[in-house]
This record gives C-alpha cells, structure tokens and sequence, in this order.
C-alpha cells in the first residue's frame, strides 16, 4: 500500500459534482415529499394546490440539474457509468456481509470488508437504482405535466403508475439508505456537503483500491 | 482548504463520446418528432370540427334559443317558463368539493 502523509488531503468530489449533488437535494426532496402528499391527499382544495406546486417547482430543480451535468460534466457521467457496471469478486464479499455495516450499527461487531474503489457495492448498487430511476420518473413526470393532452390514454395512464411506484421506491431507498449511511460516514457527509476534500486516511479506509491506484498528486503550477 | 491528491483524470475515447452524443441526440430527436407528429394530428382533427360547427352554424335557421319552437313547448308544458322555481330546480346543480371522495 502506497504511504501518504498523515495530514495529506484530496479532492475527492469535485465543484460540479457538489453542485449537481446540491441540485438533488434541493430537487429531489421537496418533489419526494410533495409526491407523498399529491397520492395520499391530506389536504383539501387550495393546500394540495399548493402542493402541486411544490412538487413542479422541485421537479424543474432536478430535471435542470441533470441537464446540466450531463452536459458540462459528461466525463463524471461516464466515470460514475463506469464504476456502477464494474463488478469484481470483492464486491460479491461486501454485499455478503453487507459493508459491514448491519454488525457494526446493531451487534457492535467490526467485520473484515473488502477494499473498495471510489463507490462501494452498495452505493454501486444504488447508482443503478438512481440512474436508471430518476430518468424514467422524469421522463413520465414531463408526460404528465406537459404532454398529457397529446398522448394516448393508455401511455398516460402507464406514466403514472411509474411515476408513482418508481417514485416511492427511489424515495424509500434514498431516505432510509443513502441519507441514513450518509449521515453516519459524516467525514463523507461533510466533504461532500463541504468543499469535497477529506484526508486521504480517511479516504483509505473506505476506498483503499481509489486510493491506492486512482488519485494522484497535484501538478504544480 | 488545499488539498494534495486529485483523482486521475477521467479519459473518456472519442468512441465513448460519440456513443453518448448519439444515444442522448436519438432520445431527444424521437421524442420531439413523436410529440410534433401527435400534436399537428391532433390539431388537424380539432381544425376540421372547427369548420365543420362553422358550417353547422351557417346553416342552421334557429340561431336564439327563445326562438327554439320545442323549448317554448317545454317550458309552457313542464317548467312553467324560463327562470321560474321549477326551472330552476331541474336545470341547476350546486358545487361539491370532490377534493377528498370520502
């Protein structure tokens, strides 16, 4: 394993990528909650308006922030490809005992995990989810916010039932996965909320293979 | 904060690039041909019941309702005349909020 100063720093998420995660999250979590809202129907008349808009509003959010990282910022979209399709041995290992987290959380227990590149499997795991997920939820949101008069029937009716059912199921995963696992790694919560940095031990111990092979030092000048 | 270790950069082929480039053009060119050809059909068929109520409208000789000979027997018959209690009662509802179906 390579040596790094104790005290060495690296960039481990970048400014675009924080500001397209910045876009999720103020996109993905009002439209979440409002959609919530919008199938149970708590409220009456004016307040599921409101929702309403809410939920549009938030869905304009997402859908422009992954417009513009797809566009400015192609090469962490194939980066982030990738990485959610490349599946070794060591990824089998970590799903088996789950990262280790389970133990670690509920018995107290530290287990041996594989080492992991910049995403571990979980997160892997997620990613497919995610990338495939949220398009489809905005392609049939945009069918039924702006095309509905112009489609058949049948296609509205289809759009729906995903728009709902993929949205709850992205929601559940996000909100009892990624922001649960999220807050509790909070050196990685807050480098990624922060200014993308973290210390590269601290790298080290949740991505020992990017550490080792994928990150350099910074060029002078 | 500075930092001392950036990840290596990202090298994505030109076959990669063109691969992207492609699909998301294909995606989009599809979905806006798909939508201009629903919505000009549609409007084809919305034009053509346009100037057919137009015709309809030429033709027909009755343009006043009060003038509408099966609607004064009605009236004189059934609802007395227009704006009377039982007129009003048979041809108006009142508004139920159907926000929340119990």
């Amino acid at each position: 394993m390579a040596q790094f100063d104790d005290q060495a720093v690296v960039l481990k998420h970048g400014l675009g990528t924080r500001v397209f995660h910045w876009g999720l999250v103020l996109g993905f979590l009002p439209t979440a909650s409002t959609g919530i809202a919008l199938w149970l129907r708590p409220f009456s008349g004016a307040g599921m308006h409101t929702v309403m808009q809410i939920h549009i509003i938030g869905a304009w959010v997402l859908s422009l922030a992954c417009i513009y990282f797809f566009l400015f910022q192609y090469k962490r979209v194939v980066s982030f490809w990738r990485e959610i399709f490349t599946w070794t041995k060591n990824d089998v290992e970590w799903m088996k005992v789950q990262g280790g987290y389970p133990q670690k959380i509920f018995l107290g227990k530290i287990v041996p995990v594989p080492a992991m590149r910049k995403m571990n499997s979980g997160q892997k795991m997620l990613g497919i989810i995610v990338f495939f997920g949220v398009i489809l939820i905005a392609v049939s949101g945009w069918i039924l916010y702006a095309a509905l008069p112009a489609v058949p029937k049948e296609i509205a009716f289809y759009a729906d039932k995903m728009h709902l059912i993929l949205g709850l199921f992205i929601t559940f995963c996000v909100v009892f996965g990624h922001i649960i696992l999220g807050i509790y790694n909070w050196k990685e919560f807050v480098c990624m909320f922060g200014d993308g940095t973290m210390q590269v031990s601290e790298a080290a111990h949740h991505n020992a293979l990017w550490v080792n092979e994928d990150i350099e030092v910074v060029k002078k000048g | 904060m500075k930092y001392n270790y950036v990840e290596k950069a990202i090298q994505v082929t030109r076959r990669e690039f063109v691969a992207l480039i492609g699909i998301a053009a294909a995606i989009l060119w599809s979905g806006a041909y798909a939508v201009t050809d629903v919505v000009q059909d549609r409007n084809k068929y919305i034009k053509m019941r346009t100037m057919g109520l137009y015709k309809d409208d030429e033709k027909s000789t009755i343009r006043q309702s009060h003038h509408n000979k099966s609607l004064m027997d009605m009236y004189a018959k059934l609802a007395g005349k227009p704006l009377s209690p039982m007129a009003e009662e048979l041809f108006h509802t009142t508004y139920i909020d159907r926000t929340k179906l119990a």
